[in-house]
């Protein structure tokens, strides 16, 4: 048989496995939203089904109310998130300009230094940074939980120098023979030309802060300044049985901003990982 | 799209970190705001929030703000030692002693004299309770003891008299036998008694065969004869029922707090429950739901007589919290007979005073509420070890006892486990104590 | 140096100057306090006293903490190796020319934006004993093997069974591969296609080509998803924490290294403990990730290089 027959034969295949596993990789989905419009007694009914007998919408408001502060929770996860991808994108960028587009002596040694810093798993630092918070007062603040966003973290360092390395020498070369500052052409000719890569970094930034749950869990105190994800873990924690309708609702309604922000972002977002990843 | 100069992403950081700002001192002479954290919801807490709105009206100098918290024993030691705590709490019983010796807390000594509190007014084991250390941590909220509680029809229908529990555990197994029921195909259609069933006390089975967990001094005890002896009888149940049919017969219990706990549904003739069970009954079990009260049986009910295990909600300050005198105001109000009355009437519980007015006991609903208090003032009603390690030896005791439970481990092979990996972390805890006590004491004897 | 150069150096290092900051505060300064910390008694309220190598003895003999490696090394073992396997059958999958290819991309991409508390909250119902789609989905097939081999196999009570939990954790990491798929993907797009065609011109097959091709040429990307995959899983703690609702699970099968770590330190009033305990977590990344790249070196590809 030969090669071309052989990709014939390959192409339905594919598809085929595909398809199965898209729809093994949605079923969750699926069984998020049907467990969230059903009546308590139907989740717990068996046989399984798929279609509950009556929608009950009203468990969306209801879980909102379960958890007490929900809107607050989602505006002081938004005000996390958008103080995080500022500083992360700014610093990042800073730094990552630092690291590619000046020579000089040392950088590359530091940067594997930087590389090294990724091994770093948190739990080790955890203990000594909540010590070095709570003597600086800030337990209990939003501080601890965007402030270090602004010292530039190692992967998004690494993955925007990846991408400056992309771009050609000569626009710098020119623009330093035309006397500008290194920061003139880091803010006027660098930055402009790096939309997708900044996307991506934050785009990453903005669902990890998102999604972030053991920060929030360590520095925050009052039950006010909870973030959705916190709030959503003391829902589930309440006594009495588990109340999986109104649990998969606020679940549900967790998730959407973020699928919701992915699709509008989603070309841009492959885009600039593909840029990111090209060279090595 | 045109990227935004620094300068403007900088204005726009600090505008919304605005809200992140500290808010300014309030002026001298104000209103002191106090934060009050505590476990309870639904009714249980509207009783207790009844009791700070009245604080909060008779008095124009404080208020108290009521928040629900779950998990608290998580939630309260990060705050504590983030240096963010609430000014009051409540907390279980049984934290008393780790977060004491854990520096922890504010004692109370000095105020409670002021205030002329004294160990004469509360029913002893609760006071005791509030000790460590010869310094007072707390002052009891909401107490509670344990009773055997049995449905009197079922015992009807097996031919047993309604009226008479079992005493010993030899009745309480032979009771058992009478009472449970198997389905043609092997499994299990409801039992007489069954341990798991709440299971919420599953590390202090031994009190009831004699033992304690700690000698009082140096060692624990974990593996002594008699808490063998009251593993080996949880141990007898996989051995007589089968650790399958079991499981599958636990598996099968409804939400406690529901019309399908299985001791409303006949699933369980007999369950040893806290006092609180008389609000699952009134608001779940069927309208002609028969039910008893009376003290757990023993292994020896001649030598150990009136056993129960005794608990209780406590208000403590956590250490660092800025309004200690107006806090044990707080406190203080919740403790005078009048108010203490309402609050346990509310949550349908008992007092920790002795002294108690005759309409308490009138107006109480639950018919048994007199059995529960002469529980608590028992010789015998005893409380969890207040051993700065409790949290991590409950923990390792009731993984001991569902190991044996399920058919992992035997008896001794399990508490010799739990002994010697807490008698361990236990000398740890002493060594550093003995290290940290000097400046401990002398810290908190200035408080 | 000349002066220009010393004027470049100063200029990139201001320009680093966030990222060194940040290191110097929030990474030199916590490692080295760890270190010390991890030689001490320290209960938070309580002043610290120095015990120089006691912790460590004490982790040597405990059981809790031998048990909490074996478990992190378990769930290490099979879910980097089904991870890896799964996102790159994925990503090689999607990198045919099959029509809807962007939707298929999104689908298998969406399961990790979501937020790790609502995965842990989802897949604790879904790997429900009773109730969950896992088991519903299983009992048909389970009952035509028991039909065949008159077996009596039920699908397992996951969360709940010591035997099974850890399992329940690997499948719920699976579903966020998309992550991996995504990287993948933009590694596959990079060979260059004139390679394939030269090898489809001889004759090759699609394994041939597959093996002596993609793989050597995307090598690069394969390794970096392998360290963040190692990196990621020895540190694994909020999943569990939040499926088990604050626990470690049935007879402690989910009590994983962070776990312990996070017990010692915030439930147990045992700082110092959960740092030593840090610090050899700390110790087995370091020393697996220099293990897999000396493993890996001969094997790396690098185009240009």
């Amino acid at each position: 048989m030969d090669t071309r027959q052989h990709n014939r034969l390959l192409q339905p295949l594919v598809l085929v496995i595909l398809i199965v596993a898209g729809v093994a990789f949605l079923a969750p989905f699926a069984w998020m939203l049907s467990t969230s419009l059903k009546p308590l007694n139907e989740t717990m009914s068996l046989p399984v089904r798929w279609i509950p007998s009556v929608p009950q919408w009203h468990n969306y408001p209801e879980a909102i109310h379960g958890m007490g502060y929900f809107w607050r929770y989602a505006a002081n996860t938004l005000f996390l998130c958008v103080m995080n991808v500022v500083g992360t994108v700014a610093s990042s960028a800073l730094a990552a300009y630092g690291f590619s587009r000046i020579e000089w002596k040392g950088r590359d040694k530091l940067f594997l230094v930087l590389l090294a810093t990724m091994m770093i798993p948190f739990p080790v630092i955890m203990v000594p940074v909540y010590s070095l918070f709570r003597h600086l007062g800030w337990i209990g603040t939003f501080r601890p939980l965007w402030v270090p966003s602004f010292f530039a973290g190692a992967f998004n360092v690494f993955l925007l120098r990846q991408f400056f390395l992309g771009l050609p020498k000569d626009i710098s070369e020119a623009a330093r023979i035309d006397g500008c500052s290194e920061f003139q052409i880091f803010l006027r000719i660098i930055l402009p030309l790096c939309k997708p890569a900044l996307l991506v970094v934050a785009l990453f930034q903005f669902m990890f802060t998102w999604n972030d749950f053991l920060g929030p869990l360590i520095y925050l105190a009052r039950q006010k300044n909870f973030t959705l994800a916190l709030g959503l873990e003391n829902f589930q924690s309440q006594n009495g049985g588990t109340e999986w309708h109104y649990l998969m609702a606020a679940s549900t309604m967790v998730v959407l901003p973020v699928i919701v922000l992915f699709f509008f972002t989603q070309r841009t977002f492959i885009q600039g990982i593909a840029a990111t990843g090209s060279k090595n | 799209m045109h990227f935004p100069r620094p300068i403007h992403l900088c204005l726009l950081a600090a505008a919304l970190a605005l809200p992140a700002c500290q808010k300014p001192a309030p002026p001298p002479g104000a209103r002191v705001e106090l934060e009050y954290w505590d476990k309870w919801t639904g009714f249980e807490a509207d009783a207790m929030r009844a009791v700070v709105d009245d604080f909060n009206a008779s008095q124009d100098r404080i208020h108290v703000n009521y928040s629900s918290i779950s998990q608290i024993d998580h939630k309260l030691m990060l705050a504590t030692a983030g240096g963010v705590p609430p000014d009051v709490a409540g907390v279980y019983s049984w934290m008393l002693s780790v977060y004491a010796e854990n520096n922890a807390l504010t004692p109370l000594d000095r105020m409670a004299a002021a205030a002329r509190i004294t160990r004469g007014q509360y029913i002893d084991v609760f006071w005791r309770m509030c000790m460590h250390q010869g310094h007072l941590w707390a002052l009891p909220s909401t107490p509670s003891s344990t009773a055997l509680i049995w449905n009197k029809k079922l015992f009807r229908q097996a031919g047993l008299d309604p009226n008479q529990p079992p005493r010993s555990i030899a009745e309480l197994e032979a009771f058992n036998q009478k009472l449970t029921k198997w389905r043609p195909d092997g499994s299990l259609q409801s039992m007489g008694y069954i341990p798991e069933m709440p299971g919420y006390w599953d590390s202090l089975w031994g009190l009831w065969f004699g033992a304690s967990l700690w000698n009082g001094r140096d060692a624990l005890t974990a593996n002594s004869p008699e808490n063998i002896a009251a593993c080996q009888w949880i141990e007898s149940y996989p051995k007589r029922f089968g650790v399958r049919n079991l499981l599958m017969f636990q598996a099968g219990f409804g939400n406690l707090a529901s019309p399908q706990n299985p001791f409303f549904t006949g699933r369980v003739a007999m369950e040893m429950e806290g006092v609180w069970v008389y609000n699952y009954i009134k608001n779940y079990a069927p309208a002609d739901f028969e039910w008893g009260a009376a003290p757990f049986p023993t292994v020896d009910p001649a030598r150990l007589k009136d056993v129960a295990l005794v608990e209780m909600d406590a208000l403590v300050i956590p250490a660092g919290s800025k309004h200690s005198a107006e806090a044990f105001e707080f406190i203080q109000y919740v403790e005078s007979q009048k108010n203490m009355e309402k609050l346990c009437l509310g949550q349908r519980k008992f007092s920790p005073l002795l002294e108690c007015s005759a309409e308490f006991y009138q107006k109480h609903p639950n018919p048994y509420i007199s059995n529960f208090v002469a529980l608590a003032k028992s010789a015998n009603a005893r409380y969890a070890p207040p051993l700065t390690n409790w949290t991590q030896y409950s923990h390792d005791m009731n993984n001991a006892v569902n190991r044996i439970w399920t058919g992992k481990a035997d008896t001794l092979d399990a508490l010799d486990d739990v002994q010697q990996r807490e008698q361990q972390i236990f000398e740890r805890r002493m060594a550093r104590w003995q290290r940290l006590a000097p400046a401990l004491t002398a810290q908190w004897n200035n408080q | 140096m000349t002066r220009k150069e010393r004027r470049d150096r100063r200029t990139g290092l201001l320009f680093i100057s966030p990222w060194l900051i940040g290191f110097l505060v929030l990474c030199v300064y916590p490692v080295l306090s760890s270190l010390w910390c991890s030689m001490c008694d320290y209960s938070v309220l309580t002043p610290a006293v120095f015990t120089g190598a006691a912790n460590y003895r004490d982790l040597a003999t405990d059981p809790l903490f031998w048990q909490s490696l074996y478990n992190t090394a378990f769930f290490a073992f099979f879910s980097i190796p089904l991870n890896l396997l799964v996102s790159l059958s994925l990503a090689i999958l999607l990198n045919f020319k099959i029509p809807a290819r962007g939707l298929f991309r999104t689908v298998f991409f969406l399961p990790s934006l979501v937020p790790m508390v609502c995965l842990a909250v989802l897949w604790q119902w879904m790997l429900n004993g009773e109730l969950g789609l896992i088991n519903n989905a299983l009992k048909p097939f389970l009952g035509v093997a028991n039909h065949l081999f008159g077996s009596h196999l039920q699908p397992p009570n996951w969360l709940l069974d010591a035997r099974f939990a850890k399992w329940g954790i690997i499948f719920t990491g699976l579903w966020g591969v998309g992550n991996a798929v995504v990287i993948y993907l933009a590694g596959l797009q990079e060979v260059p296609a004139y390679l394939y065609e030269s090898a489809d011109i001889d004759g090759a097959g699609f394994w041939r080509k597959t093996w002596h091709i993609t793989f050597p040429i995307i090598s690069p990307v394969i390794y970096f998803n392998v360290i963040m995959s190692l990196i990621g899983t020895l540190q694994v703690f909020a999943i569990p924490y939040v499926m088990t609702n604050g626990g470690d699970g049935p007879d402690r099968s989910l009590l994983f290294m962070a776990t312990y770590l996070y017990q010692n330190a915030f439930d147990y009033w045992n700082m110092g403990y959960a740092c030593a305990i840090g610090v050899v977590l700390f110790l087995i990344i370091i020393s697996l990730t220099w293990l897999a790249t000396k493993l890996s070196e001969k094997h790396i590809y690098y185009a240009g290089k």
